[in-house]
């Protein structure tokens, strides 16, 4: 691991030759070798802890068995790896950890039928199997029994007789079937920073734990699910699994739940998700996932309250009809809308094939540009303007010499990004956290500012105005001339923010070789987004008048960046190009002519009804609760759940989850995933394109067919760049605008931009949806608030 | 054969307002130093006598140390106590030689004379009553040891005793 690349050096494990680089260890070169050394406590990526033992090896000239993973090799190093002796040792350590793990189904003869058939649901008595732990397929302590061919233990049993933990959200913790090799502790502290788990307690008594025997809710858990993926026994385990079984099948998708987009492996038997981990087949590589990888999407796609039908509303009641009814009735409707009348709303977790699909039935079957996201950002050329900055890669993170991090609660709303934040102020870069209230991030941060909520815009002005005196950097003269006009004094009044505070934030800058800017969201949602955006801008053009300095926009929900590319947008057609510039680029390649003028955005459709002449809306996922949906002539929704905003619906359509959905998504770096299918969806489900293209077939509309998702990728990838993040771009010029920072404290308008729920599966509140995240939400206190 | 083997799980009370004030000095020395966990817990312990819950919050907020490692360190340590301690600390101890002596008895007997568990402290804060492993003085087995003071060659009646002298010292 810490491998210098030049120097090789050579040794010599059971009788093979190998060459490995100077600094590895000797379990590094046995598994470069391919040969197997059984371990316990390592893990890849973590400081080798060499608790467990089972790594010993023999190596000539050395006294004793060092352990593989805290050995380094040196040259011409003459190592054995499986001698009888060794083995037999290793046979005797299994059995002193088995002595405390309840052990017999791991040395049971009739284990093999047991694991087929113990899995029924459990209302009677049970013969078959005697179920001590969850036994998902994680098991490691079975592979090494196998291995060491263990068949009896010679120990007494010393069972620790502890409670199992079962009232925790999303996952169980059951410490007698813990072996204590800390690797759950380790990743908390050493990957996570989460700093929830311990050993406490010493000897015989020592079990893992969290400060004063507090629940991991109380102790800050952020359920990141970590513990879990590299547990090696059944002692942690996600709940959702325990009712499957054993995964039989093992799927790589994306997750869609938040921007950051992580790989995932989605585990399954039959038809139902057993466990999600970050790897294929394997649930302990240390790449990471979140709350929302790792626990949600199993609760989501199995929710109860799914529906799984077309409704219809007939006067407040829902009825199922078929799906030949609901494109009847849809059709109908469709035809008597046209243009301006029509209008579409789709989600932000929704792949690019369906964005695709849903601006181009708006825009060439239904002849509207009335095309757009819920909920969207004020400033509503964000997305092109983003466009124009080179995208940080998430992994580049960690290389940064300084971390700005404005308006963001990023631990709940893009936690594997405040992850590698968090790395870096462990790797000693200098983290400056601003936001308008106190949050996680500000435990990992070396200047903590709190600004005065919705005072952001003066507040980077502020840092502006110093690191242009401090910096000597030449503005444009009218960008210059505005920061002359600043008073130093009022805007301190206005932020709450002290000159010296703002001159160290500069200090701990100027140094920096490379320097990070991280935007929060919130500094999005204001009314003074465009003036935020404008500022950070020119701030990032200060620094990089001395440092190399990067962007990273953290904007929220899966794939909005990807659906603002592929058209869903009402001044935008795929690509970002101008509806009012009547490109002719789409209407070619549609066949059809685009109406060159822009379209309405939901606010616009939705706030101004009836007076607007807005009729029908084509709703997926879903919308705040407003009355005036009730104007609307035709209304149909696509969603997963009945939602608030269901009772305006006149059809209400089942819809896919993202575990059952094929196609891609584009993330914060820019960069394309994909999305597998792990389960298949309830059968009378459709894909939303799929619908799309039943209506237009009925509307008789040959420009709109698709059959298979792949057809709309190939339609996509033939006329637009998807590998944006290669192409060349240049940034335009950003004014600066003046907030008017002299009105007394007392007499400004303090704007509230409340926390959004981070928590949205394409409008539903997870929070509400999923019980365990309710307990979470509802209870979430202790030391990190 | 199967061992009975009950995790003891430390009851901490509550004993209102601790001054956490005389902590600044201590935070101050040790602040940004590596290494710093366990001077950081041995002076909050010198200073009150145990460690408070709320000192243990302090700490872990202005020194940026885990609330779990510190739990973690404290538990392992027996030097650490999370629960204020008696005036007088009686130590039986539980080595090899006092064990096949019948140190057991010494232990038994003064439960039952200061009507406290193991490791618990007397309601008028006089005592607290510790069993420990080797006191190094194997040959006066079985031993105690009241503050600084060793006793040997006990049996429980004369344990409970020698306890019975210091209270009643105290109390005139």
């Amino acid at each position: 691991m810490k491998s210098d690349k030049g120097i090789y050096i050579s040794v010599e494990i059971d009788g093979k030759q190998i060459q490995v680089p100077e600094g590895s260890t000797v379990l590094d070169a046995a598994t470069s070798a391919g040969i197997y050394i059984p371990t316990l406590c390592y893990l890849k990526g973590l400081k080798s802890y060499g608790g467990c033992r089972l790594c010993i090896v023999e190596i000539k000239n050395m006294i004793g068995y060092p352990t593989a993973c805290t050995t380094p090799v040196t040259n011409e190093m003459e190592i054995s790896t499986k001698s009888p002796e060794l083995q037999s040792i290793r046979r005797e350590i299994l059995e002193l950890i088995l002595s405390e793990h309840p052990y017999s189904c791991l040395i049971c003869n009739d284990k093999k039928e047991c694991q087929d058939f113990m899995y029924t649901t459990r209302k009677v008595t049970v013969t078959t199997g005697c179920n001590f732990c969850t036994s998902n397929g994680g098991c490691e302590l079975q592979d090494l029994v196998e291995y060491l061919d263990l068949k009896d233990i010679r120990f007494p049993i010393t069972y620790r007789n502890v409670q199992a933990i079962k009232n925790n959200p999303f996952y169980d913790l059951d410490y007698n079937l813990c072996i204590l090799c800390g690797r759950c502790v380790r990743i908390c502290n050493e990957e996570r920073y989460s700093g929830v788990l311990a050993f406490v307690q010493r000897g015989n008594s020592t079990l893992v734990g969290t400060a004063f025997g507090e629940s991991q809710i109380e102790a800050g858990c952020e359920y990141c699910g970590a513990c879990v993926d590299v547990c090696p026994t059944g002692s942690l385990s996600e709940k959702m699994g325990s009712w499957v079984g054993v995964p039989t099948d093992s799927t790589t998708s994306t997750c869609i739940l938040c921007s950051v987009g992580c790989r995932m492996n989605i585990n399954t038997k039959g038809n139902r998700i057993v466990n999600i981990g970050p790897r294929p087949g394997k649930r302990t590589e240390p790449d990471q996932l979140c709350i929302r990888g790792k626990f949600i999407p199993a609760d989501i796609t199995h929710h109860p309250e799914r529906i799984i039908k077309p409704l219809i509303n007939k006067n407040g009641a829902w009825l199922e009809i078929t799906w030949d009814q609901a494109i009847d009735i849809i059709t109908k409707h469709f035809k008597e809308f046209s243009g301006n009348d029509f209008g579409i709303i789709g989600s932000a977790h929704d792949t690019i094939e369906n964005s695709y699909a849903l601006q181009k039935f708006c825009r060439v079957v239904m002849g509207s540009n009335n095309i757009d996201l819920s909920p969207t950002y004020n400033d509503r050329s964000l997305f092109k303007k983003v466009h124009g900055f080179q995208p940080v890669g998430i992994d580049e993170i960690i290389g940064f010499d300084a971390i700005f991090i404005i308006g963001s609660n990023a631990s709940v709303s893009h936690p594997i990004i405040e992850n590698r934040v968090r790395k870096a102020y462990h790797h000693d870069a200098k983290i400056i956290t601003a936001h308008s209230h106190l949050n996680r991030t500000y435990q990992f941060s070396n200047e903590r500012i709190i600004y005065h909520p919705g005072s952001e815009n003066i507040f980077l002005l502020q840092i502006l105005k110093d690191l242009k005196t401090a910096q000597n950097i030449k503005f444009p003269k009218d960008i210059s001339d505005a920061l002359k006009l600043i008073d130093k004094k009022h805007a301190s009044t206005a932020t709450g923010i002290k000159q010296a505070q703002i001159r160290k934030i500069i200090e701990s800058l100027a140094p920096a070789k490379k320097i990070l800017i991280i935007a929060g969201d919130t500094l999005f949602k204001s009314s003074s987004s465009n003036d935020n955006f404008n500022l950070l801008s020119n701030i990032h053009f200060a620094l990089n008048k001395f440092a190399d300095c990067g962007m990273m926009f953290l904007v929220d929900d899966g794939n909005r960046f990807g659906a603002t590319y592929t058209g869903m947008h009402p001044e935008y057609l795929p690509g970002f190009l101008e509806v009012r510039n009547g490109e002719k680029k789409w209407s070619e390649a549609w066949g059809i002519d685009i109406s060159p003028v822009s379209g309405l955005s939901t606010d616009e459709m939705i706030s101004n009804l009836p007076g607007n002449n807005f009729k029908s809306l084509f709703l997926k996922g879903d919308l705040p609760d407003h009355e005036k949906l009730n104007e609307l002539e035709f209304f149909v929704q696509q969603n997963m759940f009945i939602t608030e905003t269901s009772k305006y619906a006149d059809i209400l359509l089942p819809a896919y989850c993202f575990t059952e959905s094929n196609g891609h998504i584009i993330n914060i770096e820019r960069n394309l995933k994909q999305i597998n299918p792990a389960v298949h969806a309830p059968e009378f489900i459709k894909p939303t394109w799929q619908i799309l293209s039943n209506i237009s077939r009925k509307l008789k509309n040959k420009s709109f067919q698709y059959r298979k998702t792949n057809e709309i990728y190939e339609e996509i990838t033939a006329k637009l760049d998807l590998s944006i993040d290669k192409t060349s771009r240049k940034t335009s010029k950003f004014v600066l605008s003046m907030p008017d920072i002299k009105i007394p404290l007392k007499k400004r308008k303090i704007e509230m931009i409340p926390e959004p729920d981070y928590f949205l599966y394409q409008g539903n509140s997870m929070s509400k949806l999923i019980p365990d995240m309710k307990q979470l939400i509802d209870k979430k206190g202790g030391k990190h608030g | 054969m199967r061992i009975e083997r009950i995790a003891v799980k430390q009851e901490i009370e509550d004993l209102g307002p601790v001054d956490l004030d005389l902590l600044n000095p201590l935070i101050e020395k040790y602040k940004s130093k590596k290494g710093n966990l366990i001077p950081l817990l041995q002076g909050a312990q010198d200073i009150y006598g145990y460690i408070p819950r709320l000192a243990f919050e302090k700490l872990a907020s202005e020194t940026g140390n885990e609330l779990s490692d510190m739990y973690g360190v404290v538990t392992f340590y027996a030097q650490f106590r999370l629960n204020p301690v008696g005036k007088h600390i009686i130590k039986v101890c539980h080595g090899t030689a006092c064990h096949v002596q019948n140190a057991r008895a010494l232990t038994t007997s003064l439960k039952e004379a200061l009507k406290v568990d193991d490791g618990g402290t007397t309601e008028d804060g006089l005592f607290t009553l510790e069993s420990v492993a080797c006191l190094g003085c194997c040959s006066l087995a079985p031993v105690m040891m009241i503050g600084n003071e060793t006793y040997g060659k006990l049996d429980g009646s004369q344990a409970v005793k020698i306890m019975k002298k210091i209270r009643i010292s105290e109390n005139n």
